[in-house]
């Protein structure tokens, strides 16, 4: 996908006014509530009418102020998952699904029906009713409806913020499926970094209607670190459990980790571990209560808001603590020195059993 | 016999009468109501007090002004003249137009409301999934609003029966083309007919409380929906 979007729009108290162009299949529009990125793809859905500007995707125009050209939403072939669901109450969850497809030119209907219920597991719903599904189900199911219009483009606008932990990431290999499975190129809009590490792979930030910066999930995240309360997420693919001493001993590339005993029936899945659970030591302590002890290289430091992220490597594993800048100069922490790591067992959060990092 | 072939006539002719009103209002009420819904024109303030004007005006001063726009001097009189159609007052015709002024908002005020508690996303969905506002509309909104349409349809209906100012005032008192069931009432009372207007206005409480009833029953506050005038 080739997007360029050079757009002003005012509202009374807000204004947008971006230019920008991007090329990706999984591209993520960032930013915090209110900073414009829901009007943006409202705008590339041709939901909201820029007041001048033009917006191109692969070569065609959208809208264009100069050539007056202003595509119909239902001409554009760009579906949306919403926020909310948006689910058809009055169909079943079959007929949902069709409404686009019924929709879709002949010549572009490439997704089969049977193939998408099997990808997204909603053979068993077809014929409840909307409102006979879970939160989960139901962002399923629409995203589901959305796929098979067979859209050139589909925008994913926050279609986790309305769902509990639990069920955000049972969704998010169901959401790269999009692009994984077929095809489709998306825009994925949150504001959760993890979320954007997870479903993209490059990241327009943005902030007061504009765009600031065009960059990766992960630099984001290492560029956010000293401002965000809760750092640097580092995200763990742990697999093979098993129960050691009442405590679960888990495979990680970068080494075996010890998490609290109330990840036992999880064998293997993503887990979460925040850079500030991280403690670092020059030498091998003694008698420390934290359950991990890693021996690792410091493969870079980065600076981030009067904080320092370490970057370590530890096996084939990487992981980032954080430390203030006087921690680095009293530990003489560099580039290629030796530290071990302590991490508490509890300190893992799991996200989602059996799923894997993007 | 409890009625008398009179009272029956008058009462058919009530049914026949309710009935046309009612579906010329679905059909010209609905793109009303739609607009009124949907727009953000400054003219919608106008239209909106326009359609609520009988709930407020005395049954003579709109049955006054439709007579004289459809009298042989006003626009539509001078309208259907034109036609060949003939002048309208004293006519079931005429009647029907008269009544679809008097209980446009009965029908236009429950389908705004259900239209505006839609709103915008449904419509959003539908246009990015490929559907043109026409699609949409049938698709999408006529199933989500269907209650507002029964509420509105069957609101339409019981006031039409109800009518009797109006009625006077354009269709007058002819057995069989205005003649309807409260002027039927009347013309007992007027006569001392006491258990003759005793039965038809019983039959008229019975179908007027089986209506609400059925209305409260199916979905209590739908009266919500309109003031009454």
């Amino acid at each position: 996908m080739q997007l360029s979007m050079a757009v002003h729009k005012s509202f009374d108290t807000f204004t947008i006014s971006t230019d920008f162009s991007v090329t990706g299949d999984c591209v993520g529009v960032f930013g915090v509530s209110g900073s414009g990125k829901s009007t943006l793809v409202s705008m590339l859905a041709g939901l909201v009418k820029p007041d001048s500007g033009e917006i191109v995707l692969d070569g065609d125009y959208l809208f264009s102020s100069a050539k007056k050209i202003n595509l119909r939403p239902e001409k554009r072939r760009i579906a949306m998952v919403f926020q909310q669901h948006g689910l058809f109450p009055h169909l079943n969850v079959r007929n949902n699904l069709l409404y686009g497809y019924k929709r879709c030119p002949a010549e572009f209907r490439t997704i089969n029906f049977d193939t998408l219920v099997a990808v997204l597991k909603l053979d068993e719903l077809l014929h409840r009713g909307a409102n006979n599904l879970s939160g989960g189900e139901k962002q399923r199911v629409a995203l589901g409806r959305a796929i098979l219009a067979n859209p050139r483009l589909l925008l994913m606008d926050e279609p986790l913020s309305a769902l509990d932990d639990t069920l955000r990431f049972q969704i998010i290999p169901y959401l790269r499926s999009v692009s994984e499975q077929f095809g489709i190129p998306y825009l994925f809009i949150s504001h959760s970094l993890v979320e954007m590490r997870l479903m993209t792979d490059t990241v327009l930030a943005f902030d007061k209607g504009t765009m600031i910066g065009q960059t990766t999930g992960e630099q984001l995240a290492r560029i956010r670190m000293g401002q965000s309360q809760i750092g640097y997420i580092n995200l763990l693919e742990l697999d093979s459990m098993t129960e050691r001493a009442g405590m679960c001993a888990y495979h990680w590339k970068g080494g075996e980790l010890l998490l609290s005993a109330g990840n036992r029936d999880t064998i293997s899945g993503l887990f979460e571990l925040s850079s500030k659970d991280i403690m670092l030591f020059k030498k091998h302590p003694e008698a420390i209560s934290a359950r991990n002890l890693l021996h690792c290289t410091v493969a870079g430091l980065f600076e981030s808001a009067s904080k320092i992220g370490v970057e370590l490597k530890c096996g084939d594993g990487m992981l980032v603590a954080e430390i203030v800048p006087e921690a680095v100069r009293e530990l003489e922490i560099e580039k290629d020195c030796l530290v071990y790591a302590a991490i508490k067992a509890s300190a893992f959060r799991r996200l989602a059993a059996g799923m894997s990092h993007k | 016999m409890v009625l008398t072939d009179s009272d029956i006539q008058s009462i058919w002719l009530t049914i026949k009468l309710a009935s046309v009103v009612t579906v010329v209002l679905l059909v010209l009420g609905t793109p009303v109501a739609w607009w009124l819904a949907r727009s953000r024109s400054p003219l919608k303030g106008i239209l909106g007090a326009v359609v609520a004007l009988p709930l407020v005006l005395p049954p003579s001063v709109l049955g006054f002004y439709l007579l004289l726009a459809m009298g042989p001097d006003g626009p539509i009189g001078n309208l259907t003249r034109s036609l060949g159609i003939g002048a309208l007052p004293f006519t079931f015709w005429g009647l029907v137009i008269a009544s679809v002024f008097y209980s446009l908002p009965f029908m236009v005020q429950p389908l705004q409301n259900a239209f505006e508690s839609i709103g915008d996303r449904p419509l959003e969905v539908a246009a990015t999934l490929g559907a043109s506002p026409l699609d949409a509309f049938f698709t999408v909104v006529l199933p989500l609003a269907r209650p507002g349409f029964l509420t509105a349809a069957i609101l339409t209906f019981a006031h039409t029966v109800g009518e009797f100012g109006v009625v006077l005032m354009i269709g007058g008192n002819i057995p069989g083309v205005s003649r309807v069931a409260s002027v039927q009432i009347y013309d007992h009372v007027e006569a001392l007919e006491y258990s003759q207007a005793h039965r038809m206005a019983a039959v008229m409480l019975i179908f007027s409380f089986v209506v609400l009833l059925s209305l409260y029953a199916w979905r209590p506050g739908s009266l919500k929906m309109v003031r009454k005038g």
